[in-house]
């Protein structure tokens, strides 16, 4: 038992390190920062390059990580996070997990993705309490953030900048009325928060005595669920929900093993979001909107499409690709065409009920295994299977989700994200092993498998998919679901619901997720839990952000792009995660409502 | 995935250059083209059928991963093209998929029979393990050992599945050391490896560590020292075309400071498909017919490959104990 809680602790003390850095700045900026993640790998390979190819000794090399951490992140905040932080949280974030996307690859092109021996710089088992060894480096660590916590408690407290920020993270506008230089205060937390992360990366690698480029992305989405429990803009929170959190960990991989590290971490988040919907420490919103609200909708009006084009678009990609287009062509097609089933299906939470649900993976994945299940064991036909997969995933994700829907702003994102990772995490406790041979679509005995027949079995469900979405659209329900989204409060104040509506809009959308991951399921013929990842996720959500959040045929537009580019990229590996990034920032930053939208 | 990419594709280009300056197959000369499938299925099924699509494409290697190669396998076998998963070590890529799918990559059921085995002949009779909780590798790699070591009379005194992207395991290692066993095995690869031996000395287990893989982060971790793990390709071995492939891949590499199993299948892979062309000729037919016939091609892995066509897979593939001394994994003869 002792040994379990110490190395719960030792472990907290990452993530309480890590939490801060989230913490602060989303208290001063409104914006979940994910290019704080990146810093924790980044940090890491910096250290072991100054310490093991440079040889300098660890008491130089470790403020030099600070400095190039810090140094990063103001340059992140002055090109991409602050511009566009100003009118739109939300485009931030996004542009962070986009910023984060190009840290990761450019450190992995500058260090290679190969893992390295961290050198042992101080004795890490030479210590012991009961049977558990540490050594002098788990004492130094946690002494360092004792050290750290204090003063920046007493800077906070006591310094101008400090008393600065606590002024603009408790409201930015009287700041700013104040003569507080909220920019200022900004880049500074920006800095702290990079250098916070470096720091964390830098102790993880001493920890466990292995550093890769790409470490960060767990470590650093269990610092978010940390500041998330401890309460978003509440560092003192965000110390506690670090430590408890390590410690609530470590027993619960004692008990239920490693393998279900990830549902005890998101059950946890879930619990206290329902019992306390700000966090521990967090203020709790009486009324606030989402962030989607009222930012992407009023960003613009979406381009008027003239008629011509869709017979046009309906002929160029149900008949003239299938009959001109070779396999290759084909085949990427049918992950265009199925990407843009999800996506539209999306665009009725994320669009018109303004929810930004970042778990999407999780009912595609609840709708492939449905789906191959069904056909593998039980001798259903796929045609049957289909619809099936879209319910289950449907109702399993909603009754899931259920208990969510009463937390308000970025924390539903973060449910939904955490939902979508459990999800699949519980797939893969459960079953493993992959599912083998997935039966093909048959027609009338005749097996659909060719890449012709996939892409038009894609195709039809995609129309089926725009003229259900249309019409739920021109429906009186579409528009209580979209008022929902415009104005929550408006719409509650006229007796909507507005829980329970973005409770059907998720539901809707699971349907379509469900389907697209049955269709990918058959496709494949083989699934197994690493197909359905958290990036599978943010796909369907940058999709949809990049084409129009609210417009289904947005969704295709910005799958071809999406899908499409990511395949003409193939020439350079190494620059396709970059680019990928990039265009993502320059979208949000020039058409913050999606391609398909004018400015106003 | 780049770095085991680029040290693939350089045991490649080297086994490529080689036999162009032999003459190629029957004066052809052979040409590799390469696609980045990220070990990502959605890519793996994409490249799969631009390869499939390219006429000049007679045979392909790989997927890397069996993750990525197995649901490429369907489309390879409709487009009747030759796949070539020299590196698939998960036995459903043969067992499921159809005459197109080979592998000279030993399956994990086999290695980890294997090492069970060699452990109890060690003397011991308890061990403690964890497993990478994977669908496409580890849990069908713990299944084989679990079976074995029930049938030999080896105790596993508990079993702990973990994930490779944990990064910290104490309290998965508090319990699998907590009934006393006398040695640990970990199913898995190098860098986990690295991380598991590490927090196993650090939590204060002393026994034999059964684990780990010929690979940099590992073999550079102190605490691995003394690590002992079944191995088909040597570094160090006396061999003479061991050796005569490792000189001319640091002299064409300079760079590289280790060869590993990694690049010597890589390159026996690609001379396996050369003596294939040779004998039915470089179609894609011609080299599925070839596959079913060679026999005893020159291997640096193997000493000599011969497939049993029933399985794809080599016949009674062989394992030499190796031990982890000083950053380099040598026969262990103990």
């Amino acid at each position: 038992m002792l040994d379990t809680l110490i190395a719960g602790l030792l472990r907290g003390n990452v993530y309480a390190l890590g939490a801060v850095g989230i913490s602060l700045v989303f208290g001063v900026m409104n914006v979940v920062n994910f290019a704080q993640f990146s810093f924790f790998g980044l940090g890491a390979m910096l250290a072991w390059f100054f310490i093991a190819t440079l040889g300098l000794p660890f008491w130089l090399a470790l403020p030099l990580v600070l400095v190039i951490c810090g140094g990063l992140g103001l340059v992140i905040n002055i090109t991409v996070v602050r511009p566009l932080a100003k009118f739109l949280p939300l485009a931030a974030m996004l542009s962070t997990y986009a910023v984060s996307q190009i840290l990761d690859n450019a450190s992995q092109v500058a260090f290679s993705a190969q893992f390295r021996v961290f050198p042992a710089v101080l004795p890490t088992s030479n210590l012991q309490i009961g049977n558990m060894r540490f050594g002098t480096s788990d004492v130094v660590m946690l002494g360092t953030t004792a050290v750290l916590m204090v003063a920046m408690s007493l800077f906070l407290k006591y310094g101008r900048i400090g008393r600065a920020i606590r002024a603009t993270s408790q409201d930015q506008e009287a700041a700013l009325q104040m003569g507080i230089p909220v920019a200022l205060v900004q880049h500074v937390s920006f800095v702290i928060a990079s250098a916070l992360g470096g720091l964390a990366g830098v102790f993880i690698a001493l920890y466990v005595g292995v550093a890769n480029p790409s470490s960060g992305l767990n470590i650093g989405l269990t610092a978010f669920v940390a500041a998330t429990l401890g309460g978003l803009g509440s560092l003192v929170g965000a110390v506690i929900g670090g430590f408890v959190l390590g410690i609530l960990e470590s027993f619960g991989i004692h008990f239920f093993g490693d393998t279900s590290r990830q549902i005890i971490i998101f059950v946890i988040l879930i619990v206290v979001l329902i019992v306390r919907p700000g966090g521990l420490l967090g203020k709790i919103p009486l009324i606030s909107t989402e962030p989607l609200t009222g930012t992407f909708l009023g960003k613009g009006r979406p381009f008027r499409i003239p008629r011509w084009v869709w017979p046009v678009a309906f002929l160029a990609i149900g008949v003239l690709i299938p009959l001109t287009g070779n396999n290759y062509i084909l085949t990427t097609g049918t992950q265009v065409l199925i990407y843009a089933i999800i996506a539209a299906g999306f665009t009725v939470t994320a669009g018109q009920a303004g929810v930004l649900a970042l778990g999407q993976a999780g009912p595609i994945a609840i709708g492939a295994y449905i789906s191959a299940a069904l056909t593998l064991y039980l001798d259903f036909s796929f045609w049957v299977a289909l619809p099936i997969a879209g319910l289950v995933a449907a109702i399993v994700a909603s009754i899931l989700a259920s208990p969510i829907w009463g937390v308000k702003g970025h924390y539903i994102s973060i449910a939904t994200l955490g939902l979508g990772i459990a999800i699949v995490a519980v797939i893969q406790l459960v079953v493993p092993q992959g599912l083998y041979n997935i039966p093909v679509p048959q027609w009338f005995g005749t097996p659909l498998s060719t890449p012709t027949a996939y892409y038009l079995i894609d195709f039809g469900v995609l129309v089926v998919t725009l003229l259900v979405m249309f019409r739920i659209r021109s429906s009186h329900l579409g528009k209580v679901i979209s008022s929902v989204g415009s104005d929550e409060v408006a719409a509650l104040a006229s007796g909507v619901r507005g829980r329970d509506y973005k409770a059907l809009a998720f539901a809707i959308s699971a349907f379509f997720a469900g389907i697209g991951g049955s269709l990918l399921a058959h496709q494949y013929t083989y699934i197994d839990p690493t197909i359905f990842t958290m990036l599978m996720s943010l796909l369907v959500v940058t999709i949809v952000i990049m084409g129009g959040v609210g417009l289904p045929y947005g969704a295709v537009v910005g799958s071809i792009i999406l899908i499409g580019a990511m395949e003409l990229l193939r020439f350079t590996p190494e620059l396709r995660i970059m680019v990928y990034g990039l265009v993502l920032i320059l979208v949000v930053r020039f058409r913050p409502g999606g391609i398909l939208v004018r400015n106003s | 995935m780049h770095n085991m990419a680029n040290s693939l594709k350089k045991a490649f280009d080297l086994a490529v250059e080689q036999v162009n300056d032999g003459g190629g197959i029957d004066g052809h000369p052979v040409a590799i083209k390469y696609e980045d499938s990220q070990s990502d299925p959605k890519q793996s099924v994409a490249v799969a059928q631009k390869f499939v699509g390219d006429d000049s494409i007679s045979l392909v290697f790989g997927d890397y991963s069996s993750a990525a190669s197995i649901p490429a396998s369907p489309i390879y076998t409709a487009g009747k093209l030759l796949q070539y998963g020299f590196n698939n070590s998960n036995p459903n890529f043969t067992a499921k998929g159809s005459d197109y799918q080979w592998s000279t990559s030993i399956t994990t059921s086999a290695s980890y029979e294997w090492t069970a085995d060699y452990i109890k002949d060690q003397g011991i009779t308890s061990v403690g393990v964890t497993y990478l909780n994977t669908a496409d590798w580890g849990v069908p790699a713990y299944n084989a050992f679990k079976a074995e070591a029930e049938k030999i009379g080896l105790t596993i005194t508990d079993a702990e599945g973990v994930l490779d992207t944990s990064d910290d395991y104490r309290p998965s290692l508090s319990n699998a050391v907590a009934g006393k066993p006398e040695a640990f095995v970990h199913i898995g690869y190098g860098p986990d490896a690295a991380k598991i031996v590490t927090q196993l000395r650090a939590i204060g287990y002393d026994g034999t560590f059964y684990g780990g893989q010929d690979e940099q982060s590992f073999d550079a971790t102190p605490d691995a020292v003394g690590s002992i793990v079944g191995a088909q390709f040597l570094e160090t071995s006396p061999d003479a075309a061991v050796q005569a492939f490792v000189t001319a891949f640091k002299k064409k590499y300079p760079s590289e400071t280790d060869v590993t199993g990694f690049e010597a299948g890589a390159y026996d892979a690609l001379n396996v498909a050369v003596a294939a062309a040779k004998i039915g000729g470089t179609t894609r037919e011609g080299l599925l017919e070839g596959f079913k016939k060679i026999k005893d091609v020159p291997s640096i892995v193997y000493g000599t490959i011969t497939f049993d066509t029933a399985t794809r897979r080599i016949a009674s593939p062989k394992l030499t104990p190796t031990i982890l001394k000083e950053g380099k994994w040598i026969a262990y003869t103990g």
